[in-house]
């Protein structure tokens, strides 16, 4: 058996941090390899460092034998290399082969030689069954499309060895299992892939052997088909975490939000239309679909982050259609929104500060005008513990939590609030799995406590497990409305691409 | 618990500063040996300039408009806006006083009083016009700011030169205000009182900065504006009342320019001396915070009244102060930028 790549012995240190402790990953030549780890494992350095964009303090790369070293992306992708990014390199308005040629452009003379160009790209295309018209504008496909052309975009590069970053986290199921047929096409092919996720079904599915980093060391090397998810979990967390099925759910109270025929933007192709919607205390309801069908959209406009041009609105009973935002969280709104470091937080403030906002105004922490620092302090800690945020101190910037760590912050703070209605947009996106059951169950506790959830989520099985009630997302409409128990994966998932007809 | 935030805040505040006076100061040292200089002599011939004896007096007496026109730039900054209009504000508080101190039929107080109020209420109405611009028109302010000067000092000049000028004289100026509307002289100086509402201005702002329910939501807004809105901060009458502030503090300036210490309005005596433009640069050096904001201003009034007297003690002409303004402030700003970027990754 011969390793198309072994890494060995990486040891990388930051301030504070030892991210890469001595480990091996070693690959196969023709196999598909997971990599696994919760956030903070050290995935996340130890591919910068395969991709040449760290050093490592110690340890050497192997390419097929030969010890290497990557000053940089270039020399990695000189050795074969292709990288699928979790958010796409590509330029939008341009054509398919525009953005697979870009920088290695076939020429003649001084001009780009366009026929070789799109006859090699639509080749490349067809040999690998990835099903891309090479004359499309990247912006007008679907992100499934877009991912393959990523790795059309390696593939032209002539890349042995490709290294897709979490590759499923913005795919439909049917998109998934598209691209997991192109996967296994491509290690047929005498390809190796390399696949750093944190989706135990999905790698279970796909990949032959699979690599576990726990703080920064291999937690575990296992063959799939000798494995169970089980024991990939314990390598991951290193301890036995138990999938608790959903507790059924309580008593259904009064609607707490209402929409009705809410529409965002004008013209043939709005992006949210007449949506109505209810959600009652003591129910999650959750919206599914693919990202980019009019989800944030809708939340932004109930929350009052973005104007409406139909509809009504009313939370707790109060109508707040025209009201700005101030009015709908005083009316009873918490929203813990989707991009916590753009929307939910200023990162270089300090926790005690972005816990504050929202409980700035009103006793204890206002007296009179003056804002008094030791209640801001006392109520940072105190939700720092309540939700057992990892942070030095209330007085360090949230900048520089882990993504799971932020996310308590902006969950506690809006949690805080107590209020009737909480919208959850992606709550668990880029979360551990510790840190993703920790937010699960304050949803549900919320739910049990006669709360109105509203869950929007791109991750299925989260919202499989969470929801009293599944809402479909289509194209700014909703396009179902299932109760748990009638939606299985498949259905959803025509559902999400558009067959609202056939389902 | 000794202040932590505000010993973070000096530390990155004023961290690089003394590098980069230091090595401003060196640069200046090896200008001055090249021209023949002693550069020692000369450096002791600034600060004298600006700190001996009653040269400190003048030193107060021209940090004191010059802080003013700084924080009319950092109070904006705090909350990530660009106040570029501190001419015009400036030109509309001095002359709108003027008009008050010169023509309402009431006693000297009173007037004196209502003049003040007229020039923080001009400059502070005008700063908030072109917030409301980018509110309501979404007009961006860094243009709009920066346009708007000229209308204002246009008109001032248009005042003082036809309908407001006083004959007797032949500059473009308005009748001096009377006595008893003046601003009176700190007693046993040559300073206004000026200086006073000056340090009661700044002291307000820093402490609505670091202490306010209000600071915070504009702190919060200048490090991430999306955030603040999300909180529930009302961006738009946010942007209102700020630059009204800004304003306001530009307003009162050029009102205390006009009835502490020049009496009448001079078509162009407000503007000439650049308080602005060297406010803003102390702004933007401490990224808004006014304490250091404060220190940065009083450093380059020092540093130009220390110009003054080194001309006169000394063959060097003053303009080498503005030449070791200008290397300290490129110092001290690539340092800052570099550091940004630090942050940024």
């Amino acid at each position: 058996m011969t390793y198309e790549f072994e890494m060995v012995g990486i040891v990388k240190r930051f301030p504070g941090v030892l991210a890469n402790d001595g480990i091996d990953l070693a690959v196969r030549t023709g196999e598909i390899h997971a990599l696994m780890g919760e956030n903070g494992a050290g995935k996340s350095t130890l591919m910068s460092i395969l991709y040449g964009l760290l050093p490592p303090d110690a340890g050497e790369i192997v390419v097929r034998g030969q010890g290497v070293r990557f000053a940089s992306p270039i020399d990695a992708i000189a050795h074969g290399f292709g990288m699928v990014h979790q958010s796409f390199k590509l330029f939008n308005q341009l054509t398919v082969w525009e953005n697979v040629v870009f920088r290695a452009e076939p020429r003649r003379g001084i001009v780009i030689d366009r026929a070789t160009a799109r006859a090699r790209v639509r080749e490349i295309s067809a040999r690998h069954r990835l099903a891309i018209d090479p004359d499309a504008i990247v912006g007008s496909l679907p992100v499934g499309v877009r991912q393959r052309v990523e790795i059309l975009k390696a593939l032209y590069r002539d890349a042995r060895i490709l290294v897709l970053d979490e590759p499923t986290a913005v795919l439909t199921p049917q998109e998934t299992d598209a691209l997991f047929d192109v996967l296994r096409g491509l290690a047929k092919d005498g390809r190796t892939i390399l696949l750093v996720t944190h989706k135990l079904r999905e790698v279970m599915d796909v990949s032959d052997r699979i690599t576990v980093l726990r703080d920064g060391r291999v937690a575990g090397r296992l063959e799939t088909a000798a494995t169970t998810q089980g024991e990939i979990t314990q390598a991951m967390t290193g301890r036995n975490v138990v999938f608790e099925p959903r507790k059924a759910a309580g008593t259904q109270g009064q609607p707490l939000l209402e929409i009705d025929g809410l529409g965002v933007g004008q013209g043939p192709r709005p992006l949210v239309a007449g949506v109505h919607l209810v959600v009652r205390g003591g129910e999650i309801v959750g919206i599914a679909g693919v990202a980019g069908n009019g989800q944030s959209e809708l939340v932004e406009a109930i929350v009052g982050l973005r104007p409406h041009h139909a509809g009504r609105i009313r939370i707790a009973g109060r109508d707040v259609t025209h009201a700005p935002l101030r009015e709908r969280r005083r009316a009873g709104l918490a929203y813990i929104p989707e991009d916590r470091a753009v929307t939910g937080a200023a990162l270089v403030a300090t926790a005690a500060e972005n816990l504050a906002m929202g409980f700035h105004r009103a006793p204890p922490l206002a007296r009179g005008l003056a804002l008094d620092h030791a209640a801001q302090r006392a109520h940072a800690r105190a939700l720092i513990q309540r939700f057992s945020v990892k942070i030095p101190s209330e007085l360090a910037a949230v900048g520089t939590l882990s993504g799971g760590n932020l996310q308590k912050i902006v969950a506690g703070r809006e949690l805080a609030h107590e209020a009737p209605v909480i919208i959850a947009e992606q709550p668990t996106r880029g979360l551990d799995i510790g840190a993703t059951e920790f937010i699960h169950r304050t949803l549900l506790a919320q739910r049990d406590f006669g709360r109105a959830v509203l869950l929007i989520s791109s991750e299925l099985s989260e919202i499989q497990s969470l929801c009293d009630r599944i809402l479909v997302m289509y194209e700014g409409r909703i396009v179902a409305d299932l109760a748990a128990g009638q939606a299985d994966e498949a259905r959803l998932g025509l559902l999400m691409a558009g067959a609202a007809g056939s389902a | 618990m000794a202040m932590p935030a505000a010993r973070r805040l000096a530390s990155r505040v004023l961290s690089p500063v003394p590098l980069s006076i230091v090595a401003g100061l060196v640069l200046g040292a090896v200008v001055m040996a090249a021209t023949g200089n002693d550069p020692i002599d000369v450096y002791t011939e600034i600060v004298r300039g600006a700190l001996a004896g009653p040269n400190l007096v003048y030193t107060i007496g021209w940090s004191a408009p010059l802080v003013g026109m700084t924080m009319a730039v950092a109070l904006p900054l705090r909350g990530g806006l660009v106040n570029l209009g501190g001419d015009g504000q400036l030109v509309l508080g001095g002359i709108a006083s003027v008009i008050v101190a010169l023509y309402l039929p009431a006693p000297g107080t009173v007037r004196l009083v209502a003049a003040l109020a007229a020039g923080i209420g001009a400059g502070g109405l005008y700063g908030m016009l072109a917030a409301w611009g980018e509110t309501r028109w979404r007009v961006p302010m860094l243009i709009s700011t920066l346009l708007l000067n000229y209308p204002a000092k246009n008109l001032a000049s248009y005042l003082v030169n036809f309908p407001m000028r006083d004959p007797a004289n032949g500059m473009p100026e308005s009748h001096m205000v009377a006595v008893g509307a003046r601003l009176p002289s700190l007693p046993g100086t040559p300073l206004s009182s000026s200086v006073v509402l000056m340090a009661i201005a700044v002291a307000m702002i820093i402490v609505f900065d670091r202490r306010s329910v209000a600071g915070y939501e504009l702190r919060m807004r200048g490090l991430n504006a999306r955030f603040a809105g999300y909180g529930g901060v009302d961006l738009d009458r946010q942007a209102l009342w700020t630059m009204f502030a800004g304003g306001a503090m530009a307003g009162l300036v050029g009102a205390s320019i006009v009835l502490g210490d020049q009496f009448r309005y001079t078509d162009g005596a407000l503007v000439s001396p650049n308080y602005t433009w060297t406010g803003l640069m102390a702004a933007l050096l401490a990224n808004g915070e006014p304490a250091a904001a404060v220190v940065a201003a009083v450093f380059f009034a020092a540093l130009q009244i220390g110009g003054f007297g080194m001309e006169r003690a000394t063959s060097i002409p003053r303009e080498l102060t503005s030449v070791l303004q200008a290397i300290i402030i490129l110092l001290l700003a690539s340092r800052s930028g570099l550091r940004r970027l630090g942050l940024g990754t």
